[in-house]
Order: structure tokens, then sequence, then C-alpha cells
């Protein structure tokens, strides 16, 4: 099929590259993502580079862009108007029938606004597909989704998609047909089930914290019932990205608008209260006072496998450590450029290429994210570097009763 | 001329006068033009004053009499207005332009304000970027002002005012004002507070003042519980102290890096523009607050180069005078038609009645004339529905303040809009209906209950808007107004030794407070009610 692709989020380019691999002739306006933590997402540099060289992926003009008659939007929340004249310019230009699949979160509705931007229904369909994809691992998710929903209310678009959706079906369980309203409504419900579920864990280990139990315990305790099952039960210094956040707080304003809920709200409150947590626990070991001191922090991106800090807790951590004259000391295999980017003119930060060079005269090792490199570390050589073996442990990652034997002073996240 | 004759020469014209009504000077062509005066965005109508060109000439040549720009020269150059205490009264100095310099005494004390200022900036700088933390690491989100007097009114006055200014920043930020002596505001706030999150900011110019610092020994309790933790840390992370004596704030406990300075030429009811405005800093911004600051510094030189005919705070203040000493009117309203300027005439009792409340001249000796009147007031549409039967029908002259913000709610609802224009037309209403009394309106009625006099003298201010720098004039108005009686008057406005008795009284029976009687210690009076607490007291601690 001829596709075209509308904006410059991860979804449109693992489309570009996942459909153009598949036999489709891809149509983009540039050549490449703009995002740097976008260009880092692993493989999918090398398979744009692959579809330009086979000629599947070509660079056209948004004028020549109009005439195809697949249009996959993949466009930034912001960008919501010109989603919509984007569609009433493709119903004029078109020939023929068309089908607009919306992977945009624009909020639950939105899809129906684009359909109605349509001037011929019968033979223009918008399809709300809504985007699942994870940071690091998007390309395999695209490839081979394991469940797929999908809302469309239009009988002839649902024949073309499943035959453009064919290629990645190998593992599919599972796939439903709903109205675009549900689909859009059902990807905002599961983001904010499991930003509640992240949210209770953490309580929960603050309050373990507080009683002197490991949460790490009481968690594999909760997973055993298989109404609550093990995923996303991983207590921490709070969730990251921009993907997760953006639905989680697109369905926490329609809640506190239309419902005067304030559920999610609370639960993106206390995610930005839970990224600090390290902090707190770094301040109270030296009694609320940390000038002078050199703070080591392992990882700033806001999960291991990307190199993006889009709202990472890294970021609340290095802000409030600065605003008390600390000089931090980072280090994180793939995140550093964007951190440079972000935080340009910050002093008092040093970045380093070498996770232990971080650590010379160091007061206290942050572990902000859970890189398996820093799962298992030379203890020896972390405590002949460190000026003080603090270690705070935001993801859980490291062996508390262990390193408190070798001579550190471990806080976890609730053990 | 000298003082006498200007003032006899005034109580002829007010003989000559005294038939004349309000409702005859309000006909005059041009009465408007020649009573209403503007600087920058606040127009003063006296129009509706019972004066005419005869006695505003009379009156300000009984300015000239007094010396009065010898004095405003002595005020603003740092010369020992306040001779009773032997200092100068330089609240002038705060709002200077940060470039120039002042000198007094050889030292440019622009350079220590500033400083001050600057020190200021930082701690608001790190309240709203919510990195002050309290001793769990939790940035503090509420600020508790523990003061009392010109420590309290002023803050509380102008936060209330300008609340709408707010940076977005300082919205996550909470601010409560503690003053009363006896822990009821305190110990009700306190329940409702995160200790983790709160700070307290002790403001005392001296240091030793007792209802302060009870206060804030309370606050420093109430930490202790909720926290466990040693006093000192407690002390360094929740308590910001303002003071002119750091040294007593230091030994009180305080650290000194949360220390922040005003000097002993500032008088308490004139510290708002130091950092006493700590609050309101925090509440509008140090853009906002330096925007208050411009506004008065822009009042002290019209006050100072502007000519008196055309003069605001002289024209205010001689009016005043006319009212009080020869029109005998002894009691004054000041009536804000705004709900933001609610805590305006508390802040204006203080900043007259403490200034002017005196009957001594400067050289020791017993005036001859009335001083400052009883002042006291209301937001005025709510005060239409308490206090203002006194004022159409009642056996008191009262002279009103009217004050009133021309726009408001430019981008509000019209509901918000249509209630503005409510409370400007009661606004006008009102002032014209004490103006005419029944000739306000064309019939008026038979019954004697239904009649009003009318002939009562009001000022209107009007602003453009309500706004930092109009508020900051506003309030240097009416400092530079009580200045400007004073000199007529002949006192001095800056000390205040009318309350240090009770002050005394009150720590010699604090001993005796609960204790068996003993007859004969004090009079008859205290004796009697000192057995009274000493018996309930018993009673209700024996079962």
């Amino acid at each position: 099929m001829n596709i075209a692709i509308w904006g410059d989020e991860l979804a449109a380019w693992v489309a570009t590259a996942e459909l153009a691999r598949t036999g489709n002739r891809v149509m983009v306006q540039s050549k490449e993502p703009g995002a740097s933590s976008l260009k880092a997402e692993p493989g999918l540099m090398d398979a744009i580079q692959q579809g330009f060289a086979d000629g599947a992926i070509i660079q056209v003009d948004a004028e020549d862009a109009y005439a195809a008659s697949v249009h996959w939007l993949a466009m930034h929340p912001a960008h919501q108007a010109s989603a919509l004249e984007l569609c009433s310019r493709i119903g004029r230009t078109a020939q023929g029938d068309i089908m607009v699949i919306n992977q945009s979160n624009f909020g639950i509705g939105a899809s129906d606004r684009l359909q109605a931007a349509l001037p011929e229904p019968d033979r223009q369909a918008v399809i709300c597909l809504p985007d699942t994809l994870q940071q690091g691992q998007a390309l395999a998710q695209f490839a081979r989704p394991t469940a797929l929903l999908l809302g469309c209310e239009h009988d002839g678009a649902r024949l073309a998609l499943q035959a453009l959706l064919r290629p990645f079906s190998s593992n599919l369980q599972q796939l439903q047909w709903m109205t675009r309203r549900e689909a859009e409504f059902s990807k905002f419900a599961i983001s904010g089930m499991l930003a509640m579920r992240l949210n209770y864990i953490n309580e929960l280990a603050n309050l373990a914290d507080r009683l002197g139990v490991d949460i790490e315990v009481v968690r594999q305790g909760m997973a055993t019932d298989p109404r609550i099952g093990q995923h996303y039960l991983a207590p921490g210094c709070g969730f990251g990205g921009s993907h997760f956040t953006q639905y989680i707080e697109g369905l926490a304003d329609v809640l506190s608008q239309t419902r005067h809920s304030t559920l999610l709200k609370t639960v993106l409150e206390e995610n930005e209260r839970q990224k600090e947590l390290p902090f707190r626990k770094l301040w109270q070991h030296y009694q609320c006072d940390l000038s002078g001191k050199t703070v080591t922090l392992w990882g700033c991106a806001f999960k291991p496998g990307v190199a993006s800090i889009d709202n990472a807790p890294a970021l609340a951590v290095i802000r409030a450590l600065e605003a008390q004259g600390v000089q931090i000391q980072v280090h994180d295999p793939e995140a550093l450029p964007a951190l440079k980017e972000a935080l340009p003119d910050c002093a008092s930060l040093k970045m380093f290429d070498h996770r232990y060079q971080a650590l010379e005269d160091s007061d206290a090792l942050l572990i902000m994210t859970e890189w398996p490199e820093y799962a298992s570390p030379d203890y020896d050589q972390l405590l002949s570097l460190m000026r003080s073996p603090v270690v705070i442990d935001g993801r859980n990652l490291l062996e508390p009763e262990y390193l408190r034997e070798k001579g550190f002073v471990y806080y976890g996240v609730g053990r | 001329m000298d003082k006498q004759k200007a003032w006899r020469r005034l109580e002829d014209t007010a003989q000559k006068d005294a038939n004349l009504h309000l409702k005859g000077l309000l006909m005059q062509p041009g009465r408007f033009e020649q009573f209403s005066f503007r600087h920058d965005e606040i127009l003063l109508d006296l129009s509706r004053q019972r004066l005419t060109s005869e006695v505003l000439d009379q009156l300000l040549s009984l300015a000239g009499s007094c010396h009065l720009d010898r004095w405003i020269d002595d005020l603003f150059s740092g010369a020992p207005v306040n001779q009773t205490e032997r200092r100068p009264a330089l609240h002038t100095a705060l709002r200077y332009p940060p470039q120039h310099a002042f000198n007094l005494d050889g030292r440019d004390i622009n350079s220590d304000v500033q400083s001050a200022l600057s020190a200021m900036e930082v701690l608001v700088n790190q309240l709203h970027k919510q990195q002050w933390r309290g001793f769990s690491g939790e940035p503090i989100d509420t600020l508790v002002n523990i003061g009392v007097g010109g420590s309290d009114l002023g803050p509380m006055m102008v936060c209330h005012a300008l609340e709408e200014f707010q940076p977005p920043r300082a919205r996550a930020i909470q601010t409560h004002f503690i003053s009363s002596m006896d822990g009821s505001q305190l110990s009700s706030l306190l329940q409702h507070l995160d200790p983790e999150r709160t700070l307290f900011i002790v403001s005392s110019k001296s240091f030793t003042t007792a209802d302060t610092l009870a206060n804030a020994a309370t606050a420093r309790d109430w930490l202790k519980q909720a926290s466990h933790m040693p006093e000192d840390l407690l002390l360094k992370r929740h308590f910001v102290g303002i003071t002119a004596c750091p040294d007593k704030a230091f030994e009180w406990g305080l650290a000194k890096e949360n220390l922040l300075h005003f000097w002993d030429w500032v008088g308490g009811r004139y510290s708002l523009w130091s950092t006493i405005g700590f609050s309101i800093a925090v509440r509008i911004g140090m853009k906002g607050f330096r925007a208050l600051l411009d506004g008065a510094w822009r009042m002290d030189e019209h006050f100072r180069h502007a000519d008196w005919s055309q003069n605001l705070p002289v024209l205010l203040a001689l009016t005043e005078i006319w009212n009080i000493n020869f029109q005998h009117i002894h009691a004054h309203a000041i009536l804000p038609y705004d709900g933001r300027l609610a805590h305006l005439p508390a802040y204006l009792e203080q900043l007259e009645m403490e200034s002017n409340g005196k009957s001594v001249d400067r050289c020791g000796q017993p005036v001859s004339h009335r001083t400052c009147p009883v002042l006291w007031g209301e937001i005025g549409p709510n005060a239409q529905h308490a206090f203002y039967q006194l004022l159409h029908q009642g056996s008191e002259p009262v002279m009103c303040d009217f004050i009133v913000a021309a726009s408001r709610y430019g981008k509000s609802s019209e509901s918000l809009q249509s209630q503005h224009r409510l409370t400007l037309a009661n606004c006008l209403a009102q002032a014209r209906v004490l103006a005419l009394g029944d000739d306000a309106i064309d019939q008026s009625s038979a019954s004697p209950w239904q009649h009003y006099a009318g002939n009562q003298p009001s000022t209107l201010l009007l602003l453009d808007q309500l706004s930092p720098a109009t508020l900051g004039a506003l309030i240097a108005l009416y400092e530079h107004k009580v200045f400007v009686q004073s000199v007529i008057w002949d006192i001095n406005p800056f000390d205040q030794w009318g309350v240090e008795l009770g002050k005394q009284m009150a720590n010699t029976l604090l001993p005796h407070i609960g204790q068996a009687p003993s007859p004969g210690a004090f009079d008859k009076a205290t004796d009697g009610l000192l057995a009274e607490l000493y018996r309930v007291n018993q009673e209700e601690t024996t079962p």
C-alpha cells in the first residue's frame, strides 16, 4: 500500500520502518527523527536507513503525501489542530477510498473529530489504533504484538486494515474490534491502571520503611495472588518518560474536569514526590546539610534501555542537589547526551563515561536507573573510591544485607 | 505669616462659612475639576469636602507657616525627625531606586537596603523553586508569619490585596498570619499544617515582643514534638527571623544565615517596605515587590517636589486638618469598595492612630487643639449593612474615605464585571447621599425618620486599577499625609510611648495571675479581679 506518515513521534518512525519492511511504500517528510532519544531507539535508525536504501521509504513534500490512500498519524499531543486541518485537506485531495490510522494521543473523542473532518465518510475512514509501544523495545512490539485494540467503525476499512496488519499477527493472541472512542478510552484506562499500581506499591514501600518490613518480600507475596500478578509492582523512585505520563495526565484532566475526581491527579503528584525520595533519604542521612558534599548518580535515563531523560526522576534529584550546593557526578551508559542538552549550564554537574570514575571522593551513591551493569558492581572498588560508603538504591537493585556486611550504609525503597 | 495668625484666619473663615452645605458647593460649576487631583494612577477627589478655594489657600498658608517645606527636607534627608528617640524615620530610603546612593552619616544606606533585599530574594527564589527543604527533605509549601502590629498588619494587608498578582511559581505556597498573644490563632492553625513543610517567619523589630516570642516558642515546640529532631536543626530548617536586632534573634536560637535585617531608622508601622515584607515578596514575587516599592517611590518624589496646590498627600492632610480642627469632626471612616482591601482599615488604624494619637507637642507642651481622630473602617458594601446608619442619620459628624478601583475583572466573566459595576454604583451613591442628603433624589419624604441631613464630607480615592504599583503609591500617600498632619500639629509621629506603660504593667502583674490574692498590692479593681481569677481557677482544678 501507499502510506503517508504524519508526525515525529516514536510511533511514527517505528511504523515507517516496519511498514517499509513488509512491502509497503512509505512516504515521510524528513530524513530521520528530530529527537535524539528517538534516534537512540535500538535498531530504529538502521531500519530506517535500510528502508531508504531499498526505496521502500521515500522522502516527499506534504503536497505529494496528501494523495496517499493510507495515512498514519502519530503526532504530538499538542498538534491536534493541525491534525484536523490535515484530515480535511486529505479528504478534499483524495481520489478513491482512504484510511486514516490515528495513533496520536489527542484525548478521548479525538478520532471521532478527525472523522468529522473528512467530507466523505463512506469512503474515508478514521481508525484508532492506540499506541502501545514502549521505548527500548518498540520495533519488536510493533512487529509482534500479542494483542491489538482497534477502533474501527467502517466495514471496508476493517478489511484493508486487516490486510495491512497481517504481517504483524504471528504472535497475536487477541484482536479486539471496538468503536474509536472505546479504543481511545481503553488506552487511557490501561495507562491509568498501571500508574496506580506503581503508585500503590510505592506507598506500601514508604510505609514498609517506617514499619521495618522488607517490601520485596511483601511484593512477592502479593504476586502469588493470580488476581494481582507480578507486573508493575516494583517499588522505586517514581516513573518517568513522556508517553506514559502524557496519557495519565490526559486521563487525570478528563477525570478532574468531568468527575471532579482527584484519583489520578494524586497519583501524578505522589509520583513527583517519589522522584525526590533518594534526595530525602540522603538529606536525612546527612542531617539536613549537604553543602560541600559530592554525590554520585548512577543512571539518569527514565528507564533502562533508553537514552531519554524525559520526566526522569534523576532530573528532580539533580535540581534538588544543585539547590543545596552539592557537587554532582553522573554516569549513564546512554542518556548523558540528553542530560547535557537538558542542563547545559549546570556548573555543579559532572558527567562520566565510566561508572567507577563517577564515584571518586563521593559522599553517596544514588542508583536512579536499573541498568543491568549497576546490579553487581565491584564493591571493594566502591569502598576504596568513595569518601563515605553510603548507597541509596532508588531501584532496589542490590542486596541490602550483603552491602551492610561489606560496610556500606544502605537505603533502599521500602527495605 | 505665623502659625497662630494662619490658624485664627481659618477659624474666622469657618465661622463665616458655618452655614455652607455641600449641596450648594456641589452645584458650583467646575467644582470637580477644581477639587480633584491626579498623580499617576491615583485620583484624589476632594470635591465633596467642605472646601472653598479661599479655605484651601488659607490651609496652604498654614502649612507654610508650620515650615512644612523644611520638615519634608528633614524627613527625606535623614534628619532625626523622630527626636524623642533621636533618630531619623527613613522608610522612604527603603524604596529608593537601587542605583542611587543614599548617604546617612557618611554611609550609603541604600547599599545596605539593596543587599538586604538581595538576601531576601535568595530565600524567595528557594521557596518558589520548591528548594527550601524541611527536616524530612520535603519542600516547604506553607509560610506562617508570626508578628504583631507593624510586623503583621502591613504584610497581611498587602498579601491579601495583591493575591491575584501571584506568579505561577508562588501558587504552591500558602501564607498564614499569626499575631494574637493568647495562641488561639496558632493552635487552631497548627492542627491543619504539615510540620515537614511549614516555615515560620518570626518578625519582630526588637526581637523582644512578648506576643511574637510566645507564639514562636509554641511553633518550635510543635515541630519538636512532630519530628523528634534536635532543636537547632529544626530552627535552621523551619525558622526565618526578620529583625533590627539580629543578636537577640541569634540568642533566641535562630540560625544566622536565616536572619533578614532591617534597621532602627525604620518604624514598625512603616516597615512593610523592608524585609518585613518577606511574605509579600513570596506572594507576589520580587518583581511584584519591587513594583510596590517603585509605586511608593514615585509618590515620595511627588510629595517631595510637586507644588503643594497639586500635592496629593499635602492636600489630603490639610483637608482633614480643616475637618478636625475647624469643622470639629473627630471620627474618620475608611471604606474600601473592594474586598481585596479588607485589611486596609486595620492597617490605617495603626498607621494614623499610633502615629498621631498624641497630645504633647515636640517641645513637651500639651497641644491646644485636637489631633488624630478616631479611625475605623470596613469593606464599604459590608459596612452599608452595619454602621452606615450612623453615618447617614447619627448625631456624630464623620469624615469618610472611599477607596475604589475604576477597572477590575478585565478578562473575567461578565457576571464578575457586573458585580464590579454594582460596587462602583454603591460607592458613588453613598458618597453622593452623604453629601447631599435628601436632595440626592427629587422627592423627599414627609416622615421625620426618613430625613437625611447630608453635609457629611468625604474623600474619594479612585485607583485606575489595583496593582502593586498603585497600592504602593496609596500607602505612601497615607504615610505622607500622616506626616504633614503631624507637622501642622507639631507632634512627633514616629514614636509610640503610649504603648509602653501597658506592657510594663503586664510584666508586673504576670507573677500575680493565678496566685492567692494579696489585698492592697494594686488598686481595688485589679485586686478584686485577681482574687476572682484565683477563685475560678481553684474551683476548676479541684474536682
